[in-house]
């Protein structure tokens, strides 16, 4: 049961309030509130609402690296120039998220933190090489987001800390990222799958390569194996074919309302094959 | 000299009187209706699928402050529900189904409503699960009703001529049996209710989202035990009803007795999730359809049988076979059908009635085999069908009487509009050419009942027309208003007559001590029978307006008319006299008169016998629709691109209220073939909510290419049919029809979700699937 609610206006407020325990963050509210409405969450004491704190919102560049705030709303991200010129995987992967009232709350911060295998920034953000940066009263520390995740709602975040930024290496030149994910409308809709693949491409070839799946597994994973059958080869139908093969072979999801195993190691191989070849055809 | 021009609203576009208020969400629902006093009620309901009840132990929910009544079966009435009134509100030996009442709780607030629910203790004692209907009539099936130890809640049977001889005179014969899904109605409104009784005299006010009032009435006198006279209904304005109101339904008396137990006003209302899981379902349906034709395409007989999950209990809706025999005996003209269906209980939610009544069930396979015929015979879709449609005059086997029938004009005006004809070839041909887009298209046809359906005594509906002393017109209609648009159709109707601006109209058509008796809003009969009940009142108002109107002239009253409020000379229009001005002098005056006429209408069907043989409706609607599609065979996803329909709806009254139910009930049946599905495993349901259970967006709807055909119906008013229902009943079938043009695979089981069409196309391919 709530007894407190806090809506700090500065970082250190916020840590502070994380510090006291048994609390439970919310910003956009658009996970926190159904789940606990529905009896899945339990929440914490103290409600604190991270929305008004400063500093935590949007993209920009610093140094080698784009950092994204986590209050970044999910719309912002769909419509930031900056964003959609940097990362246009992003905003691509926003433009299928939900619908325009949820991303209109939901944070990127919120969509990591929640840790839905089916998390539609997630897959984009593990081909990035995303960093999460978390802050506690106590300190900072980051986290490579392909070891972030624990299970399906778990993360590596303890109670006191508070997801602050998402860092991705700045893109490369050839740099190519793309997100797909499966379903029968063009919004609103839980993915069945998705996939994300990025690379660097020069002369035909790919290499850096990233692959990364969405509700397969307990957790958004990184496809190693198909990531293998691409490094440092030429984007043409044995590669693509062989990829996709890999891709159908090591990702071991389970049959639940939304599709069979069976379909879902399909759309894993149709769907790798068809965003490389996009990727491909430039 | 003033001449009053003559206007008139009949094919207008008019929006809905409604519309404004629901627009602005300013409509006051049931949700919305708070009396003083009132408690709120929940239902316990059952988490077994099937089970005895060992014990129920309610003394601690009855000791929280706050609650005022704990029921159980234990506490009111042994009386059922239903057709086959095998439904208690509460259930005392056994739960059947995963929705089941066991208990319920009036209290002070909601949550502490559901804090008593968490205290009431059951001890089951779990019983076989019987949950694919197919074992229903199995030897050793576990019994779901002790009174049908069979298994078998109803049967229906028709035949006429002889399919043997039938089957003797085909060239081809094709057979197929298909299987058709679970799905439910989603109105955005959810069920609900209050009961109020006046302390001293007993009366019972109900607010009732029901469509059908008067039936609703007689029902609960009967499940209470009440005097009907003493039970007074108030609709609120309903937020959907597609069928779904048809029935009483456990929770309706279930508030009734938490009211009388707690001497307090009862609200009772569903949560979304409730909604999902105790609302009823559309019949899940395996059927078994043999269909035969000559080589020059004339079909030669029909042999039909379905099996129906009627699930734990029985709803009116039990009684669709009466609907979809029509389609398989009196689509076409087909000399010789065997009609044999079964209703068998089962664990599993318990189906009731959805727009369409059975009909989208029946014409899904009935058009594709059409569709096949065709193909075994080298015929195209629209030749096989002109060959067998029916046409004005005909009297069809099982006594049908088509007096107006636009069939063959929406066939040719459909496919001609959807370059039909060139598409189908086209896209036939491109079938084993690359690529992973196959476009396809997909015709079907229908007919459904478009002037009333006398499936009880009667099939009318009474008017009261009121006239006052401004010249405003109250309309006091027994037919309810669901969203259909029958209050500005009615009111349309009525100024035709009267002469008036619609704004000189208002319509009363939700309460039973006001409105006069009506069979209920179902069978697409509004329009037309309360339509002609509203034309006959206000043709008596007008009598006694234009007689009265004579006398104070020099002229007969048929040389008299009504006009934008006046009294004026027929001849040429010249205002006589303002409305309002002979209205006060007929009522302050020596005559002392008001205008204010009745009119029962019932229309010229019969009640079919008990071999279902007769005119069950005034008249029929047709339609012919057309689907363009595209296939993603990577995915099995099926795009919806455009519908092409053409409804022959007697004649269009509102424009703007047609085309909504057209394009409605269009995206309804593309739900149903596309997107719905209500998953039901072993008598659970698994998708309770919209996350998961995928009604159709605004995204995803096609482009409509909507035409009217109007056979100017001898009985309808002003020539109109009922059409309600019409528009979601081709889809599945030509969405089906279509995937085979694109394809060259014939899918026979709803939903055609992506997986279910991903492993149709790799299974054609000979591919392995597990």
């Amino acid at each position: 049961m709530v007894e407190r609610y806090l809506a700090p206006t500065t970082l250190d407020e916020a840590l502070k309030a994380l510090a006291a325990g048994d609390a439970t963050i919310v910003a956009g509210g658009t996970d926190v509130m159904p789940q606990s409405q529905a009896g899945r969450f339990k929440l914490g004491r103290t409600l604190v609402n991270i929305r008004r704190v400063a500093g935590l919102q949007g993209g920009a560049k610093e140094g080698d690296e784009i950092r994204l705030g986590a209050l970044t709303t999910i719309s912002q991200l769909r419509e930031d120039a900056f964003i959609a010129k940097t990362l246009p995987v992003l905003a691509e992967a926003a433009d299928h998220f939900a619908s325009v009232q949820i991303r209109n709350m939901g944070t990127l911060g919120g969509n990591i933190g929640n840790a839905s295998p089916a998390g539609d920034t997630l897959v984009p953000l593990l081909v990035l090489d995303a960093v999460v940066e978390l802050r506690s009263a106590k300190g900072m520390r980051r986290l490579r987001l392909d070891e972030f995740f624990t299970g399906p709602g778990k993360t590596k975040r303890t109670p006191d800390e508070l997801i602050t930024n998402i860092f991705v290496p700045a893109p490369k030149p050839g740099f190519v990222a793309r997100f797909a994910k499966f379903g029968t409308r063009p919004a609103l809709d839980i993915s069945a799958v998705s996939v994300g693949i990025a690379g660097i491409v020069k002369d035909g070839k790919i290499s850096n390569v990233r692959v990364a799946y969405g509700a397969v597994a307990p957790t958004p994973v990184r496809g190693r194996a198909a990531e293998a059958a691409l490094e440092g080869k030429t984007l043409d139908a044995a590669t693509l074919a062989a990829a996709a093969k890999a891709a159908q072979g090591e990702v071991k999801p389970i049959s639940d309302r939304r599709a069979t195993a069976w379909y879902r190691r399909e759309m894993i191989h149709n769907l790798v094959k068809k965003v490389l070849a996009d990727v491909a055809h430039g | 000299m003033t001449v009053v021009a003559k206007s008139s609203l009949i094919g207008k576009r008019i929006p809905k009187m409604d519309a404004p208020e629901k627009a602005a969400g300013k409509t006051r629902y049931v949700q919305d209706i708070n009396l003083p006093g009132q408690l709120i009620g929940k239902i316990l309901r059952t988490d077994r699928v099937h089970a005895r009840i060992v014990s129920i132990d309610t003394a601690a929910a009855k000791a929280l402050p706050g609650v005022y009544a704990v029921l159980t079966a234990a506490d009111i009435p042994k009386r059922g529900l239903g057709v086959n009134k095998d439904n208690p509100p509460l259930k005392g030996d056994k739960v059947r189904t995963i929705r089941d009442e066991i208990a319920a709780v009036a209290a002070e607030t909601e949550e502490i409503a559901l804090e008593a629910l968490k205290l009431i203790k059951v001890v089951y004692e779990d019983l076989p699960i019987l949950a694919d209907p197919r074992q229903s009539t199995q030897p050793g099936a576990p019994v779901i009703q002790d009174a049908k130890p069979d298994n078998i809640a109803m049967t229906f049977d028709y035949a006429h001529g002889d399919v043997a001889q039938g089957e003797k005179e085909s060239d081809v014969v094709v057979e197929s049996e298909f299987y058709l899904h679970y799905v439910t109605h989603c109105c955005m409104g959810v069920s609900g209710i209050i009961a109020d009784f006046e302390p001293t005299s007993g009366n019972l006010t109900l607010y009732s989202n029901t469509q059908v009032p008067f039936l609703h009435k007689r029902e609960f006198s009967e499940v209470l035990g009440m005097d009907p006279g003493r039970i007074r209904i108030i609709q609120p304005p309903i937020g959907g009803g597609f069928g779904s109101k048809l029935d009483i339904y456990p929770f309706e008396p279930i508030a009734v007795y938490l009211a009388k137990a707690a001497r307090r006003p009862v609200k009772l209302v569903f949560t979304r999730e409730e909604e999902f899981l105790a609302s009823p379902t559309r019949q899940p349906a395996l059927c078994r359809l043999r269909s035969g034709a000559k080589k020059d395409g004339t079909l030669t007989f029909r042999a039909v049988d379905i099996l129906l999950d009627n699930g734990g209990y029985t709803s009116w809706g039990a009684t669709i076979p009466f609907v979809m025999m029509q389609t398989f005996s009196s689509l076409y003209r087909v000399p010789h059908c065997l009609f044999h269906t079964k209703a068998v209980y089962s664990n599993n939610p318990y189906a009731g009635s959805f727009r369409g009544y059975g009909n989208l069930q029946a014409t899904f396979t009935v058009e594709q085999h059409m569709d096949m015929l065709a193909e075994k015979l080298g015929l195209d879709p629209l030749a096989i069908r002109m060959k067998n449609a029916q046409e004005s005059g005909e009297v069809t086997g099982q006594g049908m009487v088509f007096t107006s029938c636009g069939f063959k004009e929406c066939l040719t005006t459909a496919a001609s509009r959807s370059d039909f004809a060139r598409k189908f070839t086209d896209y036939a041909q491109q079938q084993s050419k690359p690529g992973n887009k196959k476009r396809g298209i997909g015709l079907a046809a229908m007919i459904h009942v478009g002037g009333g359906a006398k499936i009880y005594p009667s099939d009318g509906c009474g008017t009261i027309l009121k006239m006052d002393d401004f010249g405003h017109v109250t309309i006091m209609t027994g037919a309810s208003e669901i969203g259909q648009g029958s209050e500005t159709v009615l009111a349309q109707l009525v100024c035709e007559e009267l002469g008036l601006p619609l704004d000189a109209v208002s319509v009363v058509n939700n309460d039973t001590e006001v409105t006069p008796w009506d069979v209920g809003v179902h069978a697409s009969r509004t329009t037309f029978i309360a339509g002609n009940s509203a034309i006959g009142a206000a043709r008596k108002a007008k009598d006694k307006i234009l007689n009265a109107a004579a006398k104070v002239t020099n002229m007969t009253a048929d040389q008299l008319e009504m006009r934008g409020g006046f009294v004026v000379r027929a001849a040429d229009g010249e205002m006589v006299m303002p409305l309002p001005k002979l209205l006060r002098s007929l009522h302050f005056s020596d005559k002392a008169e008001l205008v204010m006429t009745t009119h029962y209408y019932e229309p010229s069907s019969v009640h079919q016998d008990k071999k279902f043989m007769g005119n069950v409706s005034a008249t029929y609607a047709w339609a012919a629709q057309i689907c363009e599609i595209e296939v993603d065979t990577d995915t099995g996803i099926v795009t919806l691109e455009k519908v092409t329909a053409a409804h022959d709806v007697g004649r269009v009254l509102n424009r703007m209220g047609l085309e909504g139910q057209i394009e409605g009930g269009i995206v309804m049946g593309q739900g149903y073939a596309l997107t719905e599905d209500l998953m039901v495993r072993q008598g659970k349901v698994l998708n309770p909510g919209f996350r998961d259970y995928k009604l159709v967006t605004a995204p995803e709807i096609p482009e409509m290419d909507i035409s009217f055909i109007e056979s100017m119906d001898g009985e309808g008013p002003q020539g109109a049919k009922g059409v309600g229902e019409a528009p979601a009943i081709c889809m599945a079938a030509a969405i089906a029809n279509a995937i085979h043009n694109a394809t060259g695979v014939r899918l026979t089981r709803l939903p055609f979700s992506p997986e279910n069409v991903y492993r149709a196309l790799v299974t054609a391919k000979g591919g392995v699937v597990e």
